[in-house]
């Protein structure tokens, strides 16, 4: 008995056929593949449920790891302000103490006025610290306005202006949900001011369909792609992260004389109460 | 070579045309296993009596995948009433199946 050739498969598939093909392949109705040589069997549903698995248990690390973070960045701040706040105010209330009783003593009063003023920076530095690890502001005034903060602070900190637009005024975002908008934002700012070369920023919070946008955006140099993708980014990995927590993309465009925009995009659903 | 190994069903009390398809499927995986259970289906319901299906199984008879230029599977062929015609999937969209069979609002 004569074995068929295999069909020329280039010179077949043609008009509706190629059609029905692709038809059949898009909607995972396709259990085989007829090959010259081989006949290959395809589990499209089965492969795409296995990288939805994939995908869903890397969310899910990146929200316990997200939250772990934050869990120890709150003791941290706790321990930070507790111990060295407290033991920083002693310092201050003993050295006024000792300019009390020293009143006469010209040498003494002036070292313990350079020490009180170091001890002044010194607080001021534990609560700066203590507030990034744990920004209590957020949970007071909200995502919103501490957004609004941030940016006021980001053009004292850097002298760069940076403007913040929201449509989102009176939404009320879960705790999860504006931490991780808040650290993304917070991150950005950071690589402006540190790698940008930038003479303005901007930040916005904008609700549009189901979706929250977070846009950072700054006229420095442009990020160059291969830093976008580098593995040694850990701050975008970090930002990008956070995002994928919520179900959430995070995109990076740069180029040069335009300055790097920054885009998050979160379900309302995942950050709104 | 391996012998051909074909499946096939004949309703013997069939009366006047009968519908000749060729089924071409990939074992028991789970689009191949759906198109037999929904060409069955559709045969009883619009063509009882008239009808013979020929199953291949294309893991074990390439040969024939081959004669029939059937390049996925599920792959079905009806092979008689002329014209020849062409399905390809799990025949799960039973109004689509049928338009392209003929056999809409033939009374069958």
């Amino acid at each position: 008995m004569s074995v068929p050739k295999p069909p020329s498969h280039e010179s077949k598939i043609k008009g509706k056929e190629a059609e029905a093909f692709i038809h059949a392949l898009r909607t995972h109705q396709v259990d085989a593949i007829v090959g010259d040589r081989h006949i290959m069997v395809v589990r499209l549903k089965q492969a795409e449920e296995n990288l939805k698995n994939s995908r869903d248990q890397v969310r899910a690390l990146a929200t316990r790891l997200q939250s772990i973070r934050e869990n120890e960045r709150v003791v941290i701040a706790r321990d930070i302000h507790d111990e060295l706040g407290q033991k920083l105010a002693s310092l201050e209330l003993g050295l006024s103490w000792l300019a009390q009783v020293t009143p006469k003593q010209q040498p003494l009063q002036e070292k313990i006025g350079s020490l009180s003023a170091l001890v002044t920076t010194l607080i001021q530095s534990v609560q700066r610290i203590s507030d990034e690890l744990r920004p209590g502001v957020l949970e007071e005034l909200g995502l919103v306005k501490t957004l609004k903060s941030e940016a006021r602070e980001f053009k004292e900190h850097t002298g760069i202006p940076c403007t913040f637009e929201t449509n989102m005024g009176k939404a009320k975002f879960d705790r999860l949900g504006s931490v991780a908008i808040f650290r993304i934002a917070q991150g950005a700012l950071t690589n402006i001011a540190r790698h940008a070369n930038a003479s303005r920023a901007m930040i916005a919070l904008m609700k549009r369909n189901n979706d929250l946008i977070l846009t950072v955006n700054d006229n420095g140099k442009g990020i160059a792609k291969k830093r976008v993708l580098s593995a040694n980014s850990l701050g975008i990995i970090g930002m990008r992260e956070r995002a994928l927590a919520l179900d959430g993309t995070l995109t990076l465009r740069g180029s040069t004389g335009k300055g790097t925009t920054l885009t998050v995009r979160i379900p309302l659903s995942r950050v709104l109460h | 070579m391996k012998a051909r190994r074909h499946e096939r069903v004949r309703d013997k009390t069939a009366r006047g045309a009968t519908y000749v398809f060729r089924l071409f499927v990939a074992g028991n995986e789970s689009n191949s296993s759906q198109a037999r259970g929904n060409l069955a289906r559709l045969c009883e319901e619009h063509l009882k009596g008239h009808f013979e299906i020929e199953t291949v199984n294309v893991l074990r008879d390439a040969a024939t995948a081959y004669k029939y230029n059937v390049l996925l599977t599920p792959t079905l062929i009806l092979i008689k009433p002329p014209p020849k015609v062409t399905v390809v999937g799990n025949l799960s969209d039973n109004q689509q199946v049928l338009a392209a069979l003929g056999l809409t609002g033939n009374g069958r």
